[in-house]
C-alpha cells in the first residue's frame, strides 16, 4: 500500500511529468533520425547496385563493339562459369526470340531510350538464367544493341534486401529501448526528488504538530541545492524557535512583572474598601496606587518602544547630527547629577563626529546606559562618557563606570527583556533598559561590547563608518 | 475660557470635562469627528482637545481642515499611538502639543494651559518678571531684587520656560521636551537635579521662595501674591 502510494506520488510529480514528456519527445526525435539513416542507407545501396550494373554493362559493351555478338557470347560463357554463385547474371537474346522491352518495364531510363534500369522478379526471364528462383527480386539493366540483340545484366536483390531489413528491425527495437531508458531515468530522478521533498514535508508536519526542535536531515558529504535549501530552512527554523522561546520568556516575565504591582494595587484598594480610614490614609492609598499604575504604564511603554524599534521603524526622522552636540547636552544634563550624587563626571569627544540616525533614539540609548552607570557607581566613583573615531573610521561612544560590572557569562543575557542581574534585583528598574539599548543599536547597525573597567563596566557602542546617508 | 473636547471615549471625555470645569473652564464635548469639526468651526473656542482616532473623521484630518481654513486655535492632540513618528505626524498636521495615553490629568492641564498661553496675543516682551525675579530677554540677564544671577545656558532656558508659564504647573516631561528636546523620561532624576540647582541660585538666599514643587506632577514658578 505504501509502495503504491509512493508510486502514485512519483507519477504525480512535475519532475516525472516533465521526464515523461522528455522521453516521448526524445524517442520521436530518435525515431525520425533512425528512419532517415535507414532511408539514406537504402538509397546508397541501391545507387551502388546500379553503378555496379552499369560498370559491368560498359565492360560487356566494349567487348561487343570489338568482337560483335560472338565475342560477347564467349565472354559471357567465361563469366557464368567462373562465378559461383554468380554475382551477376546475364541474358543476351535476339528480339525475335524474346522481346525483353515488353517484359522489363523501365524505372530509370538512360542513354536515349536504349538502356534502362528496372526492378522486378526474375519470373519470365528465369528459364534463361541458371541457379536463380523465378520469384526472387532482381535489379536489371537492359541495353538494346543495334541489330536486334538485347543485353540484360542483372543482380539479385536478396542480400541487400536482407541487410536493409535487419537495419529496419534494429531501429524498431532501438526506439522502445530509448523510450524505456529515458523514462526510467526520469522515474529514478523523480523518486530521488520526491524522497528528499518528503523528508522536508515530514519535518514540517512534525513542526506543525508542535515539535519545534525538528530539523531537516541532511545527506552527508554533499552540497547540492537540496542540502543548501535544507540548511537555509533549518537556519530559519532555528531562528523561529529562538524567537518563540524569547516570546515565551517575555510573556512569562511580563506576567510576573505586572502581577506584582497589580496585586499590590488590588490589596491596597481592598483594604481601603474594608477598613475605615481617615483622609490621610485614603490619600496615601491613592498615591501609592497611582505610583504602581505609573510603573505598569512605563513597563508597557518600554515594551512597546522596544517592539516598535525592533520591527524596524521607518527612517522618516533620520538625520545627520553632531555627536559632539549630543554629548555636550548629555554632559550638561548628567554633570549636575554627578555633582549632586558626589560622583566624578568626565566627558570627552573628538572633534567633528557626525552620525546619521534617529537622534532621539540614540540619545535614549545613551541615557539608558548613563542611568545604569549612575545607578551602580558608588559615591566618589567616576563616570566617563567618551566619543572617538577608531582606525576604521567607526564612531565609538563609550561609557565607563566604577560599578559592579557585568560578569562575562552574563554579557549576552543582559539584553534579554526583563533580565536582571542577581545583584540588581533589589534596585529599581524594569529590566528593559538594555533591551532598548540593543534594539536601538541594531536599528543603527551598531555593535555593543562590554569590557572590564577595573573596577566597573566599560560599554562601547560602535557605529559603523557606513552608517551615513548612503545606508 | 471655552474648550471643546473631541473624543469618542465618553468616560475619558467626562473625566477631562470634569477636571477642566473644576479648573474654571467651560467645556463642550463631541464624540464624532465630523460633528466635532463643525462645532469647532461654528464657535470661538480658546482651545481644542482632539483624540487622534475618531469615528466619522480622523483627528489629524480635523486639524488639517481647521488649519486649512485659517483657524489658528490652539490644539492639544491625544493619542493611544505613542511612538516618535506618530508624535511628529501629529505636530506636523498642525497640533500644538501631543499627549500619549495614558497620561496624568495634571500633565494634560499643564500642557493645555501652556498652549493657550502661547497663543494669546502678546506684545513682543523684552522682560519677564515674577515677583522680584526678572529676566532681560534681550541681554539674557537674570536678576533678583536687582542682584545679578549667573546661570548656565540650560539653566537659563529652564528658567525662561518656567517664567513664561508663571503661575502654572510645568511638568517634568514638558521640561524635558522644551529644555532638552527629549521626548522620553530618563530613569535618573535629571530634571529634579537641575531644578534644585536652579533653585539654589534663585531662591536659596531669599526668604520668599518662588520655585515650588507640585508633588506628583511638576513645578510652578509664582510670586506669593499670585499664588493660590
Amino acid at each position: 500500500m505504501i509502495k503504491s502510494g509512493i508510486f502514485r506520488r512519483i507519477l504525480n510529480t512535475s519532475v516525472f511529468r516533465l521526464s515523461l514528456l522528455n522521453a516521448v519527445l526524445f524517442s520521436l526525435i530518435a525515431a525520425v533520425a533512425l528512419i532517415s539513416v535507414y532511408k539514406v542507407a537504402e538509397t546508397k545501396i541501391n545507387q551502388q547496385v546500379d553503378t555496379r550494373l552499369q560498370l559491368q554493362t560498359n565492360l560487356l559493351l566494349r567487348t561487343y563493339n570489338s568482337y560483335a555478338v560472338e565475342g560477347l557470347l564467349e565472354l559471357l560463357d567465361i563469366y557464368t562459369q567462373k562465378d559461383d554463385p554468380p554475382f551477376f547474371f546475364y541474358l543476351l537474346i535476339n528480339r525475335s526470340d524474346l522481346d525483353l522491352t515488353k517484359i522489363v518495364k523501365p524505372d530509370k531510363v538512360i542513354r536515349n531510350n536504349n538502356q534502362w534500369f528496372a526492378t522486378r522478379p526474375l519470373g519470365g526471364m528465369a528459364k534463361y538464367i541458371n541457379g536463380h528462383k523465378p520469384e526472387d527480386e532482381a535489379r536489371v539493366l537492359l541495353t538494346i544493341l543495334p541489330g536486334g540483340y538485347q543485353l540484360l545484366v542483372g543482380t539479385e536483390l536478396k542480400e541487400t534486401r536482407e541487410l536493409l531489413n535487419q537495419l529496419f528491425k534494429a531501429i524498431l527495437v532501438a526506439i522502445p529501448i530509448i523510450f524505456a531508458v529515458s523514462i526510467s531515468i526520469g522515474f529514478l530522478m523523480a523518486r530521488n526528488m520526491v524522497n528528499r521533498i518528503n523528508t522536508v514535508t515530514d519535518t514540517a508536519k512534525n513542526i506543525i504538530e508542535g515539535d519545534l526542535s525538528q530539523r531537516i536531515p541532511l545527506v552527508e558529504d554533499r552540497n547540492n541545492e537540496f542540502d543548501r535549501l535544507s540548511l537555509s530552512l533549518n537556519r530559519m527554523l532555528g531562528r523561529n524557535e529562538e524567537l518563540m522561546q524569547s516570546m515565551q520568556q517575555v510573556t512569562n516575565n511580563l506576567a510576573h512583572d505586572l502581577r506584582n504591582p497589580l496585586n499590590r494595587i488590588r490589596n491596597r484598594l481592598e483594604s481601603a474598601q474594608i477598613r475605615k480610614m481617615n483622609k490621610d490614609e485614603y490619600s496615601d492609598v491613592v498615591e501609592h496606587t497611582i505610583e504602581d499604575i505609573d510603573g505598569v504604564i512605563s513597563t508597557f511603554n518600554a515594551l512597546l518602544s522596544i517592539a516598535q524599534i525592533e520591527s524596524g521603524l521607518p527612517r522618516k526622522n533620520w538625520q545627520t547630527f553632531s555627536v559632539n552636540e549630543l554629548l555636550n547636552d548629555l554632559s550638561d544634563m548628567y554633570e549636575a547629577v554627578a555633582q549632586e550624587q558626589g560622583k566624578r563626571w568626565l566627558c570627552k569627544a573628538e572633534e567633528n563626529l557626525q552620525l546619521y540616525g534617529n537622534k532621539q533614539l540614540i540619545a535614549q540609548l545613551l541615557t539608558n546606559l548613563l542611568d545604569n552607570a549612575f545607578k551602580y557607581t558608588p559615591d566618589n566613583g567616576e563616570i566617563k562618557l567618551t566619543a572617538r573615531r577608531d582606525n576604521n573610521n567607526n564612531i565609538q561612544i563609550s561609557i565607563a563606570d566604577n560599578g559592579s560590572g557585568i560578569p562575562k557569562e552574563e554579557h549576552d543575557k543582559v539584553f534579554k527583556r526583563f533580565h536582571r542581574l542577581d545583584s540588581a534585583r533589589s534596585t529599581e528598574g524594569n529590566g528593559l533598559g538594555l533591551s532598548l539599548v540593543k534594539a536601538v543599536a541594531d536599528l543603527h547597525n551598531a555593535k555593543i561590547t562590554f569590557d572590564d573597567n577595573h573596577p566597573g563596566l566599560l560599554v562601547t557602542v560602535n557605529f559603523k563608518e557606513n552608517n551615513d546617508k548612503n545606508m | 475660557m471655552q474648550i471643546l473636547i473631541i473624543e469618542d471615549d465618553t468616560q475619558t471625555a467626562r473625566f477631562i470635562q470634569k477636571g477642566l470645569q473644576e479648573s474654571g473652564y467651560v467645556v463642550d464635548h463631541e464624540a464624532d469627528g465630523q460633528s466635532g469639526l463643525e462645532r469647532a468651526m461654528a464657535n470661538q473656542y480658546d482651545a481644542l482637545i482632539i483624540d487622534r482616532m475618531l469615528p466619522g473623521l480622523d483627528g489629524l484630518k480635523i486639524i488639517e481642515r481647521l488649519r486649512g481654513q485659517g483657524f489658528n486655535v490652539p490644539i492639544l492632540v491625544l493619542s493611544a499611538l505613542g511612538d516618535v513618528d506618530q508624535r511628529v505626524e501629529g505636530l506636523k498636521a498642525g497640533g500644538d502639543d501631543y499627549l500619549v495615553k495614558p497620561y496624568a490629568f495634571s500633565e494634560l492641564l499643564a500642557r493645555l494651559q501652556s498652549i493657550i498661553r502661547r497663543h494669546q496675543p502678546q506684545q513682543e516682551l523684552n522682560f519677564l518678571q515674577v515677583g522680584d525675579l526678572k529676566i532681560d530677554l534681550l541681554k539674557r540677564k537674570v536678576t533678583r531684587n536687582d542682584k545679578r544671577i549667573a546661570l548656565q545656558p540650560k539653566e537659563y532656558i529652564l528658567l525662561e520656560c518656567l517664567m513664561r508659564n508663571a503661575g502654572q504647573v510645568v511638568t517634568r516631561t514638558m521640561l524635558l521636551d522644551k529644555v532638552w528636546d527629549y521626548n522620553f523620561d530618563p530613569q535618573t532624576n535629571v530634571v529634579d537635579v537641575h531644578i534644585s540647582r536652579l533653585r539654589s541660585k534663585i531662591d536659596r538666599d531669599y526668604d520668599v521662595k518662588l520655585l515650588k514643587t507640585v508633588r506628583g506632577s511638576g513645578y510652578i514658578l509664582s510670586a506669593p501674591d499670585t499664588d493660590d
